[in-house]
């Protein structure tokens, strides 16, 4: 397992209606690239605050060292392409998503054996396939991300604002002209939502979450 | 025998329906645009908040719940890949627990919860079915836009399923050759036939099946 860039701290929202916000984004930046792939996010009902997820069939977790200020700290890994060691999956894998490991059958999985055998079997997992067309900016030296995602077949809109300096992204939320009081939602959470994996919030009828 | 004349807003007797789900439908929408006579200003454009209750269990029973009231419809027949459904029961919260025992957990096809309360409010109602392992409540959005089409009840809409969006675009009649005309000047033969319940199933995931589109 190794650690692929160092910890940033993360802000980022879930909404259909985030014009406002791209506009000033494409006012004050240029787009630099975009690109398209897919991810494969295994999700649990727990408070479970790890983000794991497959993304073009390397198994990719990040871990949540810690909240600031409204944002997040996350430490990403990239735990390894498929097949899999089962024991890497058992030692890893089911750790970060904080459940009890399954008995495996096998010594390694290639990726659809994984989802067919372990994943889609396991009560306490559930899988959602997301399809991110991302826009990548630079913002007050951050990266920051328009994507257009498809989760489940559903369309949906993300912002995410990023940088190992917090001070940073704060700085670039404000010029964004997104409020102190908005919620920073991470992928794990947005999912878990969509599905109905963990309620609402309250307000969850502005579409914006 | 003459066939009924359909007529938006007003009951009939049960309705056939062909409806489908994706994320683009702009074509079958300007067709609708196009086609459509004219129709009652009432649903020109209407919007709703809803929650479905969806079962791992169950295909057959659609259960929805919009301003406190519950309504579930029931599956009667599949006539030429269009769905034919009844209402089978209606019913308000707070709710009796005589009413949840007897129509609607039968209706989800789910192990009977526990029911020590004379009657249930909704939020009541809704914790059982969060601590239900094989129910789901999903919160739904809807911004209606509606049509007549050869004489079908037809509508494009934008729908938010716990947030995330898709489209639905349908046509409903009593008269199955009417639809299957509209199916086909919308430039929509062909296209797999998907219900709210599994449309929503598949959103969140408990079916692993893709949307049209």
């Amino acid at each position: 397992m190794t650690s692929s860039t160092a910890p940033r701290y993360e802000f980022r929202i879930f909404g259909n209606n985030l014009d406002l916000y791209e506009n000033k984004i494409n006012e004050i930046s240029e787009k630099k690239q975009t690109r398209q792939m897919d991810s494969v996010y295994l999700l649990t009902p727990w408070k479970r605050k790890n983000n794991v997820k497959i993304r073009e069939g390397v198994m990719d977790i990040k871990l949540l060292e810690q909240e600031d200020a409204g944002l997040e700290q996350w430490s990403p890994f990239l735990v390894g392409k498929f097949p899999l060691n089962a024991d890497v999956i058992k030692t890893v894998v089911f750790p970060a998503l904080g459940i009890e490991s399954p008995v495996f059958s096998r010594q390694k999985y290639r990726l659809d054996q994984f989802i067919a055998e372990v994943v889609s079997i396991d009560p306490d997992l559930a899988v959602a396939y997301v399809w991110k067309t991302r826009h990548a900016y630079i913002v007050n030296e951050c990266i920051t991300e328009i994507a257009e995602i498809v989760v489940n077949g559903a369309s949906i809109k993300t912002i995410c604002i990023e940088h190992e300096d917090p001070g940073k992204v704060i700085e670039a939320k404000a010029l964004i002209g997104i409020d102190e009081s908005t919620e920073n939602v991470n992928y794990p959470r947005a999912l878990k939502r969509i599905m109905g994996l963990v309620k609402l919030p309250d307000d969850w009828n502005n579409i914006n979450f | 025998m003459t066939k009924e004349k359909m007529k938006i807003g007003e009951i009939s007797k049960p309705r056939f329906e062909f409806r489908t789900f994706g994320r683009d439908f702009s074509d079958a929408g300007y067709l609708m645009s196009r086609l459509s006579v004219p129709v009652p200003q009432k649903v020109w454009e209407r919007t709703s908040e809803e929650t479905y209750i969806i079962s791992r269990t169950n295909d057959v029973n659609n259960t929805k719940i919009r301003n406190g009231k519950m309504d579930i419809k029931t599956f009667v027949q599949e006539v030429d890949g269009l769905e034919q459904w009844n209402p089978l029961m209606k019913g308000e919260f707070p709710m009796k627990s005589e009413i949840l025992k007897n129509e609607v957990f039968p209706a989800f096809k789910v192990e009977m919860p526990d029911l020590e309360n004379k009657e249930y409010a909704l939020d009541e109602f809704l914790q059982m079915v969060k601590d239900h392992p094989d129910l789901l409540a999903v919160t739904v959005e809807k911004e209606r836009f509606g049509y007549m089409i050869n004489d079908t009840i037809c509508e494009y809409a934008n729908v938010w399923i716990n947030g995330a969006m898709i489209v639905t675009v349908n046509s409903e009649s009593t008269e199955i050759d009417d639809i299957k005309k509209t199916i086909k000047d919308l430039d929509l033969e062909g296209v797999e036939n998907i219900n709210y319940l599994q449309a929503a199933k598949r959103v969140v995931g408990m079916i692993d099946k893709k949307l049209v589109n």
